[in-house]
């Protein structure tokens, strides 16, 4: 691929959030989760999403897995509306998501299963993929015999195997622990970069958005609104090397200014709704 | 996150309102075809009483001074065995619990003997113990005490171990830790146990009865069926499950706050 | 190797022994004339009485008449029990208002209406079947419930998100989900099955090894009696060994 080529492609947004609105509740309960947050992301590029909780990322992402399809304003893929599941989308969850009663293999091979694709070609597409995380020698394994850090790549693999255009992750990598985290890292980084893979991540944790991403999108405290969209210039490809260098403590420090604000403001909100249940309950 | 992770669907929604009103009219549906079969004729003789037979011999039975002491016969009955079953049953269940190695000897003894029929060792019981009360309190012994023991050692395993921790670190005696940390972590699953044994108690008693005794609810429930008295059969099989399920409500009352 | 064996099996092989003991010790006890062989007789005259209770008595055909009205009475439950699991669970209105009085059908004491049965049905062994079939109900038809709605919502999510089908929902996400716990459910139930089954034999004098039990004792026959009920307890442990060996063979993994 020619790097005019390239460009030219990446011009075209693979998806556009534009001015979407989520509120929950009726009458006077009304809470406003998603206020008017517009972005796009273009094609092959890596976007995170990052707030403090309670800043409606997790709604967003359930808006744009097509899970909510309760909203205003538009998430687009082309020229279409999401409003349900879109087949170009492929979602990650926070939880740990696999079937406990399949082996790796057969959880990775779901999607093609669903497809109607044939025992032998799915088996080798599977097979793939789980090379591709790393867990090749746990392929007849079942998920309860494997760590979190590797039930997730499971996921991961599942996901990819059905080769969707956009990678959807709501905080996977949440329930690891820090060094687990940044190997997940690097290998999200290297599959990404092998297969160009479009992805949008959303993340509470500052060092993970800036080791993965090309650019990201923070937010703020309820109502969530889009605060800032840093653009991320450190080299690539990327390892998690990266993580020693100047310019990551940079930008690591200038959004972390942003979220600051935001974060004591969702603090001081639930501390406050906890006092007001002590005193009351 | 209302709208994702649920597949349930149902155009009527679940509001206590319209729950109560399925459950009248579930109830008034089955009165109105009970009552329909019974006037088909479709059954012979009086297999399918009329509601208001059955309403009429329940109120004859809560007059009877005889369904009053037999009742009181299988109370005590019941009670009493019990009070045996609870009494070894608590006891084998803390040695259980708290001891790792008589645990593995002997637990498994206990666990799958208890869903054996139990029933099936009344004709021993009526050798050791008699025709009398004493057969049907010992069968009912035993069976409580299965669900107890079982209860209790694994109550008292689940205690969170932090909280004997807190006890040693303020060093508590055996007798503090005992009465201050482990009764009160064991009262729900020891409540429970008791529940589930006062439950399997009253129907082994009752079933003794129904076998071979000249007293209790059980020996009235076929002195009826003798005499092919079908509303009162009904009626008295109301009050014994009523009963039954009352005492079962009230101790699940205690086991739960 | 047969030490390490030993070492590891410490508890178990003492829980034996000591049953071992017990035995022995009532046998001198009886053969003493500490207690009286007309209430317990000695172990050795049980154990011999096995023969008798098998070739004699033919206690097989016995297990054999038990075996299937379990099977009828258990198929039925499963049969009749899981899509009611199932309608419940897709209706939150009917789940609600039925759920706790399944659960109170499950506590009450069944069981004791087996005159009633015995007018509706005769003394057949369709009694004995249904009474087995209503008293195995209940705790499939809960644990279905249970089962699917304990199905994690993540999993729902993943189904979603493949944009699966409402069949597809169900036969590869929430079925599979829910398999471990319904089968719980088909265990408690056939022991239920057989509890009241046997019961059932020995109270009305019919049918399979209860009602050979029951003869037995009528007959005065202590070592009989005794060796009848060793059997059928034997035989139930192994029952519900079985099951709890299928229960987790059902769960790979888990």
């Amino acid at each position: 691929m020619s790097i005019s080529e390239k460009t030219s492609l990446a011009q075209e947004p693979a998806l556009v959030v534009d001015d979407v609105v989520k509120r929950f509740g009726r009458g006077t309960e009304i809470v406003t989760a998603v206020d008017h947050v517009s972005f796009t992301v273009r094609q092959g590029e890596f976007v995170s999403v990052i707030g403090p909780s309670g800043c409606g990322k997790s709604t967003l992402f359930n808006i744009i897995g097509g899970l909510l399809s309760d909203y205003e304003g538009a998430v687009k893929i082309g020229e279409e509306r999401i409003s349900a599941p879109h087949p170009a989308v492929g979602m990650v969850f926070q939880e740990e998501s696999t079937f406990p009663w399949r082996t790796v293999i057969d959880n990775v091979a779901f999607p093609l299963e669903l497809q109607g694709v044939a025992k032998s070609e799915r088996m080798d597409r599977a097979h793939h993929f789980i090379d591709m995380v790393g867990l090749a020698s746990f392929e007849k394994a079942f998920p309860s015999q494997l760590s979190g850090g590797m039930k997730q790549r499971v996921s991961i693999a599942r996901i990819l195997v059905s080769q969707p255009k956009i990678l959807l992750m709501d905080e996977p990598f949440a329930a690891l622990d820090e060094q687990t985290r940044l190997l997940l890292g690097d290998k999200i980084t290297q599959i990404q970069q092998e297969l160009n893979q479009t992805t949008l991540l959303i993340t509470h944790n500052l060092t993970e958005a800036v080791q993965l991403s090309d650019r990201i999108v923070v937010m703020t405290y309820r109502p969530g609104q889009v605060k800032r969209i840093v653009d991320i210039n450190l080299p690539r490809p990327r390892t998690s090397d990266v993580v020693g260098s100047d310019a990551f403590g940079h930008y690591v420090a200038e959004i972390w200014n942003d979220l600051r604000e935001e974060a004591s403001r969702g603090m001081a909100d639930s501390e406050s709704a906890a006092s007001r249940r002590a005193t009351h309950g | 996150m209302a709208a994702a992770g649920s597949l349930t669907s149902s155009s009527i929604p679940a509001t206590p309102r319209n729950v109560l009103a399925l459950r009248l009219a579930v109830a008034v549906f089955v009165l109105c075809v009970w009552e329909g079969l019974s006037r088909s004729g479709l059954f012979y003789g009086e297999v399918v009483p009329s509601l208001l037979a059955i309403f009429v011999s329940m109120g004859k039975l809560l007059i009877d001074p005889i369904f009053w002491r037999n009742l009181q016969v299988t109370m005590v009955e019941t009670v009493a065995s019990l009070a045996i079953g609870a009494g070894f049953g608590i006891t084998v269940g803390i040695v259980l619990g708290a001891n790792r190695f008589l645990m593995r000897a002997f637990e498994p003894v206990v666990y799958y003997l208890s869903p054996t029929p139990r029933i099936i060792l009344f004709p021993v019981m009526i050798m050791w113990f008699g025709v009398g009360p004493g057969s049907k309190i010992a069968l009912g012994a035993l069976s409580a005490f299965f669900a107890i023991a079982l209860s209790t050692a694994a109550g008292m395993r689940q205690i969170d171990p932090i909280l004997i921790r807190v006890g040693r670190s303020f060093r508590a005696n055996i007798w503090q830790m005992a009465f201050k940390i482990y009764l009160p972590a064991m009262r729900v699953p020891i409540l429970n146990g008791i529940r589930l044994g006062m439950g399997t108690a009253i129907i082994t008693v009752l079933l003794g009865e129904t076998k071979l005794s000249n007293q209790g609810l059980g020996y009235m429930i076929m002195q009826i069926y003798t005499r092919f008295d079908m509303p009162g059969l009904y009626a008295l099989l109301i009050l014994v499950f009523v009963i039954a399920g009352g005492v079962n409500a009230l101790i699940g009352h205690f086991a739960c706050d | 190797m047969a030490e390490a064996f030993l070492r590891r099996h410490t508890p178990e092989l003492f829980g034996l022994a000591t049953l071992l003991v017990c035995v022995l010790g009532f046998e001198a006890l009886i053969r003493g004339g500490v207690v009286n062989r007309y209430i317990i007789p000695p172990p050795s005259d049980i154990l011999l009485a096995f023969e008798r209770v098998i070739v004699e008595e033919n206690i097989l055909a016995r297990c054999r008449d038990t075996a299937f009205e379990m099977l009828v009475a258990g198929g039925a439950s499963v049969l009749v029990g899981v899509p009611i699991g199932v309608l419940l669970y897709r209706s939150a209105l009917w789940r609600r208002a039925m759920e706790d009085w399944i659960g109170a059908l499950a506590a009450a004491p069944i069981v004791l209406a087996f005159p009633l049965f015995l007018v509706l049905f005769g003394r057949s062994p369709k009694t004995i079947i249904v009474m087995g079939f209503v008293h195995g109900l209940a705790p499939i038809i809960l644990k279905t419930v249970e089962g699917l709605a304990s199905t994690r919502p993540v999993l729902i999510n993943v189904g979603r998100s493949l944009k699966m089908t409402q069949s597809q929902m169900f036969w590869k996400i929430l079925l599979p989900s829910a398999m471990p716990i319904i089968f719980t459910g088909i265990r408690l139930s056939w022991t239920f099955v057989l509890i009241t089954i046997v019961g059932i034999e020995y109270l009305i004098n019919l049918g399979g090894v209860g009602q050979l039990i029951n003869e037995l004792a009528e007959r005065y026959d202590l070592p009989g009696t005794y060796a009848g009920i060793c059997f059928v307890i034997l035989v139930s442990v192994l029952f519900f060994l079985a099951l709890e060996r299928v229960e987790s063979w059902l769960q790979p993994g888990r």
